[in-house]
């Protein structure tokens, strides 16, 4: 194992006397699909909110490409190549599809500040905004208002606004909620290919079981804030602890998606 | 392109228009469309704060009187050329945005706006109490309209209403101009994003507190612009200018015109002198019939006068579209 591109220490996280994290120590490599996975309340989103910045750290450290980050500002952590998509769609309700996309390359670029430029001569931001659009298959979609569009385009855009970010880690809460199975195939092909390409490394929060075991290449799951059992999906479906867990507290979790 | 077009043949129509007034006009109509021009420069810059990064503040009357006790302190105490007095009004105005904006930023709505009001009031009673300095509640006097002397090549005189009509009219135009500029730039698409989603703009890498500091002294010197120039207008400066209910009026006046345009708090301003004039003439509880206007214009008209009138424009001219 070489250098990790985030490692946490001891991290620990408690909504009164619920603990949603409780010591953590992990590590993401780069160029590996993560999953994460846990019955509901175990800890994922907390998980994802402590590494990204939107709760603020109660005990434990965190490391980013070997600068510690416990601290830093969300927007600074979005810099440094942190970034998220999020469960409920979140995005920039009545700007455009394309402006929703052209706020973080604007923001990466450092190119935000600029007050009296003209936004439609800055012919590189519209070629790059282009791309990701591209990317997320929204380009047909550029002017339609944010508010406008389908749920399952949502969600694409949701993602869409995270990749413009550039991260070099890149967590996505749940990107397939709610989306039809089409919707739900085409975007995980593009995180494939996403993640094929190699500049960002995924983490993935899912529910959906099919999903989690043919996407990654190492899954971690999560019970009542702790590392239940992490490794290759191989590994996960053989523990017998994961079954315990899966099986005692929600039957339906495992094999809820596999009905439908 | 095509409403682009539109909007500069527009735009050149109304400029056109208010070059004419001064010579078709009387000189009373004239004073009123200064004081539209002035309420004009104070409720775009204002607006840039509130329509485009969703801050609502009710002290930037304190930024207007900074801009109108600025150029008159330093037009009392050291030099009456008029461009550099606006200057210096402009500056004070920027840095107490500045000042207060960075007290104030680190909270949002009702927080920010009672913040804002509280810092406008202490700037009020600071103006109020420092007779020695400020002139107390006579207002800071003997301010006067020097001509303007370019290097010494050339004197252009504004002491008269017809010149210093076209002095406001270029601060006006410019103020017009820039707001405009702002608002399509990807600094003003930023304030949006921060505007309809301060936690994703974070996470778009945007350092929000800082975007919303900026917007915040811009549109101060907005205000303090408006300011330096209703000194030199009225020869005085008043505390009243730092009233919270001066305060009010660009939050008014973008809420009769409209948040989303940049025509909104023009139009606005517009109203909102010309209604004043109007019923001031009948009684003088005029707030009071303002109100009742203000309060039809709000439930009736969705996204005020600009917004109603350009979203029937557009059903008028796209029938298709149901």
């Amino acid at each position: 194992m070489g250098e990790p591109l985030l490692s946490t220490e001891k991290l620990s996280n408690h909504f009164g006397k619920v603990c949603t994290a409780l010591d953590l120590d992990l590590r993401f490599e780069p160029g590996v699909l993560t999953s994460i996975i846990g019955p509901n309340g175990a800890g994922k989103s907390t998980l994802i909110n402590l590494l990204t910045g939107h709760l603020p750290v109660q005990a434990g450290k965190i490391r980013f490409q070997g600068r510690d980050i416990t601290r830093l500002p969300i927007h600074e952590r979005v810099r440094m190549g942190i970034c998220r998509s999020f469960q409920v769609v979140n995005v920039f309700p009545e700007l455009t599809v394309a402006q929703n996309v052209m706020i973080p390359v604007l923001a990466r670029t450092g190119r935000a500040w600029r007050p009296i430029r003209r936004l439609s001569r800055e012919t590189a931001l519209m070629q790059e905004t282009e791309a990701f659009l591209e990317k997320v298959s929204l380009l047909p979609e550029r002017d339609t208002p944010a508010t406008a569009l389908s749920h399952g385009d949502l969600r694409l855009l949701e993602v869409g606004v995270a990749l413009a970010a550039a991260p070099t880690l890149l967590f996505l809460d749940e990107p397939t909620a709610g989306m039809n199975p089409v919707e739900r195939v085409r975007l995980l092909d593009n995180i494939r290919q996403l993640a094929r390409e190699g500049r960002s490394t995924f983490v993935v929060v899912e529910h959906d079981m099919d999903v989690v075991f043919s996407l990654s290449e190492r899954i971690i799951v999560l019970h009542r804030g702790e590392i239940l059992c992490d490794g290759t999906p191989e590994n996960v479906r053989a523990d017998a602890k994961v079954r315990e867990v899966y099986l005692g507290d929600d039957v339906s979790d495992l094999f809820r998606y596999r009905e439908e | 392109m095509k409403a682009e077009t539109r909007n500069a043949v527009a735009a050149g129509a109304v400029l056109l228009a208010l070059c004419a007034v001064p010579f078709i006009t009387g000189k009373f109509t004239a004073y009123l469309t200064i004081r539209i021009m002035l309420l004009g420069i104070f409720a775009v810059g204002y607006n840039l704060l509130l329509g485009q990064t969703g801050l609502l503040s009710f002290g930037h009357g304190a930024f207007y009187a900074a801009g109108a006790y600025g150029l008159g302190l330093f037009g009392v105490h050291v030099s009456t050329h008029p461009l550099l007095g606006v200057a210096v009004g402009v500056a004070a105005a920027v840095l107490l945005a500045l000042l207060v904006g960075y007290l104030c930023v680190r909270h949002t709505e009702i927080y920010f706006a009672m913040l804002t009001l509280a810092c406008g009031m202490m700037v009020f009673s600071l103006v109020w109490n420092a007779r020695e300095i400020t002139g107390g509640d006579d207002g800071l006097i003997g301010i006067v309209r020097a001509p303007i002397t370019l290097f010494g090549l050339a004197d252009i005189p504004i002491a008269r209403e017809n010149h210093f009509y076209f002095f406001v009219l270029f601060f006006f135009a410019l103020s017009v101009w820039a707001a405009h500029r702002i608002r399509r730039s990807p600094f003003g698409l930023a304030l949006a994003g921060i505007r309809e989603n301060a936690r994703r703009s974070e996470f778009a890498g945007v350092p929000v507190r800082r975007y919303r500091l900026a917007a915040f002294v811009l549109s101060g010197a907005f205000a303090g612009l408006a300011g330096a120039l209703e000194a030199l207008l009225e020869s005085n400066a008043r505390p009243f200018m730092a009233h919270w209910t001066h305060s009010a009026e660009p939050v008014l006046v973008s809420l009769l015109g409209g948040l989303s345009s940049l025509t909104g708090p023009l139009v606005g301003g517009a109203i909102f002198v010309a209604m004043r004039e109007i019923i001031q003439r009948f009684t003088e509880n005029w707030m009071l019939w303002f109100g009742i206007l203000l309060l039809v214009i709000i439930l009736g008209f969705r996204g005020g006068v600009v917004g109603t009138v350009s979203a029937l424009f557009r059903k008028a001219t796209a029938p298709g579209e149901g």
